[in-house]
């Protein structure tokens, strides 16, 4: 009888498991699998902490500078604590007129490369906050994909170069008049540095002069001085500077550049010293906000960048 | 359909030149081409329902990228496969490496010559059809052995073996399963099985539910012998849960591990196509093949009006169950029903016969084959033995039987 049984239980376990698969069969399938690049989950709205300016109450993701508003200030470089900003500048000439920001500062440098290496960028705000005028700021913008400069990575060097996507350049300077005013730069800091070593050409010749002089003078002096008493020894320290140091000491900038690389944990040092030396910024910074912020965050989220916008009609889409 | 062709080919003028015998070798080569296109085409249509039909037993979406929801997604496989490196491994048999996938293929799509779409269309009327289309499709396990023993892969001699004593266990019951039908109409001629199945009549001869002529519904044996020829045409068309040859948790893919590319695109249309082949003949042998449900077009109105309120019935108790409301079959069924009631020729088309109906059933079918691969587990090698040997085989001489006793009982036959 066991055959029969056996028989009759295939048959109803076997019916069963195809109502259980009919059924998911025919139900609906609305939440199911997101079709990521039609669809994208809502990007979280909560308050992360920022509460007074409007824009900071999402998630922050990608960096965008408003290039036309940036002033070259480098607040935002000195800030970064990985070094992902480099900002390239050069001084306007005199007779230049680079425009203004909106906050109606005049723009005096060329600021000819603005590169924001995502890829290293931890994302952590601090950037934002120096800018005097407000054109650094960080989107909900997370999705930082794309075509461009995908490479297969096989060496070091090229698995390297395969983040090129993530490095973004704000700068609108083209890159021939960015080699221009490289070259131009070039040309005034030769020609600065030949007025220097001109300069310091006739300061050594002026000092060596002088030097020949008080040798000299000194000689005399001793010459005077042996012929008078030999008591008289006071001078023995001016015996021992004179002769040597006065022949090659004028370079005074020397010295400390040479001494300076000999410890060699002042390399690090070096970039926080830099940043707690130059309060100029910072300080002017809070007047300018002060004085802006009002208009600025009812006019920003009205003329924020194309990323922010297509990414919350996406939301609303999906 | 060949001499209706070449004759159609002979009356333009231009072509007249032509004796009889070019005439009909190129009929003959046009519709051998246009079977393969079918074959072709439905492996096509077939992968996409497929993957979208697991999907949806296994709460996915499937393909969704190429093509609207992922309709030409089959087609860029295809592209694909077309275009991979054709690797023969070095220590194969290179001669049956290269013929194996083609005598499968072959085996699979000459069977479609004796398959009557409808009463015209059909390549070859033979009055042998159904002992063809068995003993022909039977070949496809020459071409799995040649591929397995080809391959010098013990993965794929492993698949051939089983795969070459799972259909000899299983072309014995399906044979005595198809004898029993054979004997009730008398003829192995595909087309006089399906015009024995016109009109209408009570289900079981006696029972008074008014049903169509179908052998399903001709007596409570043959009821049972559908079922018994599925089954045992699903393992012998390799399909889960008999799909042991090729099984992949076991095997990596059996007799196919070591084909690629093109070689292997032909196993999988010759799999597709034995497919379709099995629900054309279960379409035609126990389910009327072309031949309509409704016997005129008052049937047609009644038996949409039946079908409407099933489906009324199916929804609320869908409600009921699971508190969703699924609206789609009702919706169909409701408005095929109103379009047969206001417009008599529509009702008329559906009680005709045609291909129509053919594909309908044949689609159902293939359905159903799908929800078993998708919801049934695997049988171990000695179940499907057993399954064969013990279970399908007395069942079929059982059903052999019966269905004589039955004929004697009806009055079918005297002796």
């Amino acid at each position: 009888m066991s055959y029969f049984s056996n028989i009759s239980s295939a048959i109803t376990t076997l019916v069963d498991g195809m109502k259980v698969t009919m059924g998911y069969f025919v139900r609906p399938r609305e939440h199911v699998t997101l079709q990521y690049p039609d669809e994208v989950w809502p990007i979280p709205t909560r308050n992360i902490g920022v509460g007074e300016i409007e824009s900071y109450n999402t998630i922050r993701s990608k960096l965008v500078v408003d290039f036309e508003d940036c002033i070259g200030c480098k607040a935002c470089e000195r800030a970064c604590p990985v070094d992902c900003i480099h900002i390239e500048t050069f001084k306007a000439g005199p007779d230049e007129d680079i425009g203004t920001t909106k906050n109606d500062t005049k723009i005096k440098l060329r600021v000819t490369s603005f590169i924001i290496d995502m890829s290293e960028c931890m994302f952590c705000d601090l950037c934002t906050p120096p800018c005097p005028e407000d054109c650094i700021r960080m989107t909900p913008d997370y999705q930082f994909i794309s075509n461009d400069n995908v490479k297969l990575a096989v060496t070091p060097e090229e698995r390297w170069r395969d983040r090129d996507h993530l490095i973004y350049e704000f700068s609108k300077v083209s890159p021939i008049e960015r080699a221009q005013r490289q070259a131009d730069a070039e040309k005034v800091a030769a020609a600065k540095a030949a007025a220097m070593e001109a300069k310091k050409a006739a300061a050594e010749k002026a000092a060596a002069a002088k030097a020949e002089q008080e040798a000299r003078e000194a000689e005399k002096a001793r010459a005077e001085a042996a012929t008078a008493t030999d008591s008289e020894a006071p001078p023995s320290p001016f015996i021992s500077e004179t002769p040597v140091d006065s022949a090659e000491p004028t370079p005074i900038n020397i010295p400390t550049m040479e001494s300076a690389p000999e410890p060699e944990p002042m390399d690090r040092i070096e970039v926080p010293m830099e940043t707690i030396k130059t309060p100029e910024i910072p300080e002017v910074k809070p007047v300018s906000t002060e004085t802006t912020a009002e208009p600025e965050t009812s006019s920003e989220p009205d003329s924020s960048s194309e990323p922010e916008n297509s990414s919350k009609g996406e939301t609303e889409n999906g | 359909m060949i001499q209706l062709l070449a004759n159609w080919i002979l009356s333009f003028d231009i072509l007249s030149g032509m004796g009889i015998s070019v005439a009909w070798g190129l009929s003959l080569f046009i519709v051998a081409a246009l079977i393969f296109v079918f074959v072709a085409a439905n492996a096509i249509v077939l992968v996409y329902i497929e993957r979208k039909v697991s999907a949806f037993m296994q709460v996915r979406l499937g393909p969704m990228r190429v093509g609207k929801f992922g309709t030409l997604q089959t087609v860029a496989d295809a592209l694909k496969l077309l275009q991979k490196e054709d690797i023969i491994p070095r220590s194969a048999d290179k001669v049956l490496f290269i013929i194996g996938p083609w005598v499968i293929l072959v085996a699979s799509v000459v069977t479609f010559a004796a398959i009557p779409f409808s009463d015209t269309l059909l390549a070859a009327n033979m009055n042998i059809g159904l002992f063809y289309i068995v003993s022909i499709s039977s070949i496809v396990v020459l071409g799995i052995v040649m591929a397995g023993w080809a391959s010098n892969n013990k993965w794929s001699l492993y698949g051939a073996m089983r795969s070459a004593a799972q259909i000899i266990s299983y072309e014995i019951p399906v044979g005595i399963t198809l004898i029993a039908v054979v004997a009730v109409v008398g003829s192995l001629n595909l087309q006089t099985i399906i015009q024995e199945q016109a009109g209408t009549g009570n289900l079981f001869h006696w029972i008074p539910i008014p049903l169509p002529n179908w052998f399903i519904f001709h007596s409570p044996f043959l009821f049972v012998a559908a079922f018994v020829y599925l089954i045992g045409a699903t393992a012998e068309i390799n399909r889960t849960p008999f799909d042991i040859p090729e099984s992949e948790s076991e095997l990596v893919a059996g007799f196919m591990t070591e084909f690629s590319g093109l070689r292997w695109a032909l196993f999988f249309l010759s799999e597709y196509a034995n497919a379709t082949l099995v629900a054309f003949l279960v379409s035609i042998v126990f389910l009327g093949g072309w031949q309509s449900p409704f016997a005129d077009y008052e049937g047609t109105q009644i038996g949409f009006s039946i079908i409407t309120l099933v489906a009324i019935m199916w929804t609320l108790f869908v409600r009921a169950k699971t508190g969703r409301l699924s609206v789609y079959p009702l919706g169909l069924s409701l408005v095929i029903t109103i379009a047969a009631w206001l417009f008599p020729g529509f009702a008329i088309w559906m009680a005709s016969p045609g291909i129509f109906w053919m594909l309908m059933k044949a689609g159902g079918i293939i359905f159903m084959l799908m929800w078993f691969r998708w919801t049934f587990p695997r049988l171990r090698v000695d179940q499907l033995m057993y399954v064969s040997w013990k279970v399908i085989l007395p069942l079929s001489l059982i059903n052999l039987m019966g269905v004589a006793i039955w004929m004697w009982l009806t009055g079918e036959i005297q002796f």
